[in-house]
C-alpha cells in the first residue's frame, strides 16, 4: 500500500519504490528502462535522416568534380566498389590466353575508347581523366588489382556514380575478355606488344 | 537520461558500422548499366541542383547574346557536349546508359540559370560523367556554352546553320 501512495505522489522517487526482487517490480523497471533507450535510439535515426535531408536538400553537398576526394573518401569508395565487384563478377578464367597478338587486339581496343580518360601506355597520365571525380584510375602506371574477369564485368557494366559507363552495349564479349588481359597487364607489357602497338614512325 | 544518452550513442554506431560493413561486404551494387530508382534520382537532382544553386556566382552573362556568341557556344557544343547530351535535331538517343540519367539537353533544356550553367561546366558535378571543362575551355568558350545551352530549345534563326560544318 505504501509502494503505491508513494509512486503516485512523487514520479522523481519511482525508481526508488520499486520493488526490483518481484517479478512485476522488475518489469516495470526494465519496461522504464527500454522506453528510454528506444527513445534516444530513435532520436538518433530521425536525427541522421532529417539531418541527411536538410544537409542535401539545403545544397550543403559539395558537388563540383574540380576538387580532390578526401582520402578517407577515396579510401572507402574504392574498397566498396572492390568488394561489389568481387561479388558481382563471374567467377571465370579468361577464355583467351594472353599471348601478344591477344594482347595488341585488346590494346588497339583500348587506344580506341579507353585512353581519353585512363591514358596511353608510355605516355603521362591523362589531363581528362583528372577532371573526373572520382578520377580515372591511370592503368599504364598503375595497373590494376582487379582480376581479368573483374575488368571484363566492369567493361561491361561499368560503374555507377563515376564516369565509368558501360560498354556492354558497344562489345561483344569476346573484345571485352581481349580488352581485360591488356588491362591487366597495362603496367607491365611485353614489348613486342609495346611496339605492336606504337604509331607508324615513331621509331 | 543516461539510458536516453546510451539509447542515441548505440543508434549511431550501429548505423555507422551497419553503413561500413554494407560497404566492405560489397552488397552495394555499382553496376552502371542498370537504371536509378525513381526516387534515388529525384532526390540526387534536387540536391545537386540546391548546392548548384548555393555554389555558382549570382551573376549575369557578361557577353552579350549575340548570333554569334550562340553559335560559338553550340560549335562548342557540337564537339565536347553532344556525345553525352544529345545532338541537335535529331531524336534522342536510346536510353543512356549512366546510373542516373544523363540530361538530354535538346529535348528537355535546363532548369539553371546561365551563370550556373557557366558553373556547372567549368566544375563538373562529381559522382556523375561531368567532368570539369575549366582546365579545358576559357571562361569566354565556357559563357558562349551556357548561353547556347539556356536557348537550346529555342535558337534564333540563323544559329543552327552557323554551327554545321561547311559543306
Amino acid at each position: 500500500m505504501r509502494n503505491v501512495e508513494l509512486r503516485v505522489e512523487a514520479a522523481g522517487y519511482r525508481f526508488a519504490c520499486v520493488p526490483l526482487g518481484t517479478l512485476s517490480g522488475f518489469l516495470e523497471w526494465t519496461g522504464y528502462f527500454v522506453k528510454l533507450y528506444a527513445l534516444g535510439f530513435l532520436a538518433a535515426l530521425a536525427l541522421i535522416v532529417i539531418g541527411g535531408c536538410v544537409y542535401l536538400e539545403c545544397g550543403f553537398a559539395d558537388v563540383r568534380s574540380d576538387e580532390n576526394p578526401p582520402s578517407w573518401e577515396s579510401g572507402l569508395m574504392s574498397s566498396a566498389v572492390h568488394a561489389s565487384v568481387r561479388r558481382g563478377a563471374p567467377k571465370l578464367q579468361n577464355p583467351f590466353s594472353p599471348t601478344d597478338e591477344r594482347l595488341i587486339v585488346g590494346a588497339k581496343l583500348y587506344l580506341n575508347d579507353c585512353v581519353g580518360c585512363h591514358g596511353a601506355p608510355g605516355r603521362p597520365p591523362s589531363d581528362f581523366g583528372a577532371t573526373f571525380y572520382p578520377r580515372a584510375p591511370q592503368f599504364p602506371q598503375i595497373g590494376t588489382r582487379y582480376s581479368e574477369a573483374e575488368v571484363f564485368w566492369v567493361a561491361k557494366h561499368g560503374i555507377r556514380m563515376t564516369g565509368m559507363y558501360p560498354q556492354g552495349p558497344y562489345y561483344s564479349d569476346d573484345e571485352l575478355w581481349s580488352l581485360a588481359a591488356f588491362i591487366t597487364r597495362a603496367n607491365n607489357l611485353p614489348s613486342a606488344v609495346l611496339n605492336g602497338i606504337a604509331p607508324q614512325g615513331s621509331h | 537520461m543516461k539510458k536516453f544518452v546510451f539509447g542515441f550513442v548505440t543508434a549511431l554506431a550501429v548505423f555507422w558500422l551497419g553503413t561500413w560493413i554494407y560497404l566492405r561486404l560489397g552488397l552495394a551494387g555499382v553496376r552502371a548499366d542498370e537504371r536509378a530508382p525513381t526516387w534515388e534520382a529525384r532526390w540526387m537532382a534536387s540536391a545537386v541542383r540546391a548546392s548548384v544553386r548555393r555554389s555558382a556566382p549570382k551573376m549575369q552573362n557578361p557577353m552579350p547574346t549575340t548570333i554569334e556568341n550562340l553559335a560559338a557556344g553550340g560549335k562548342l557544343y557540337v564537339n565536347g557536349c553532344a556525345g553525352c547530351h544529345g545532338w541537335l535535331g535529331k531524336p534522342p538517343k536510346p536510353p543512356e546508359t549512366l546510373y542516373m540519367p544523363i540530361p538530354e539537353l535538346p529535348q528537355v533544356g535546363t532548369q539553371y540559370s546561365d551563370a550556373e550553367v557557366f558553373w556547372i561546366v567549368k566544375h563538373g558535378i562529381r559522382r556523375t560523367g561531368m567532368s570539369a571543362y575549366g582546365p579545358l575551355y576559357s571562361d569566354q568558350q565556357m559563357w558562349d556554352i551556357a548561353a547556347f545551352i539556356e536557348n537550346i530549345r529555342n535558337l534564333p534563326p540563323g544559329v543552327i546553320e552557323r554551327i554545321q560544318p561547311q559543306k
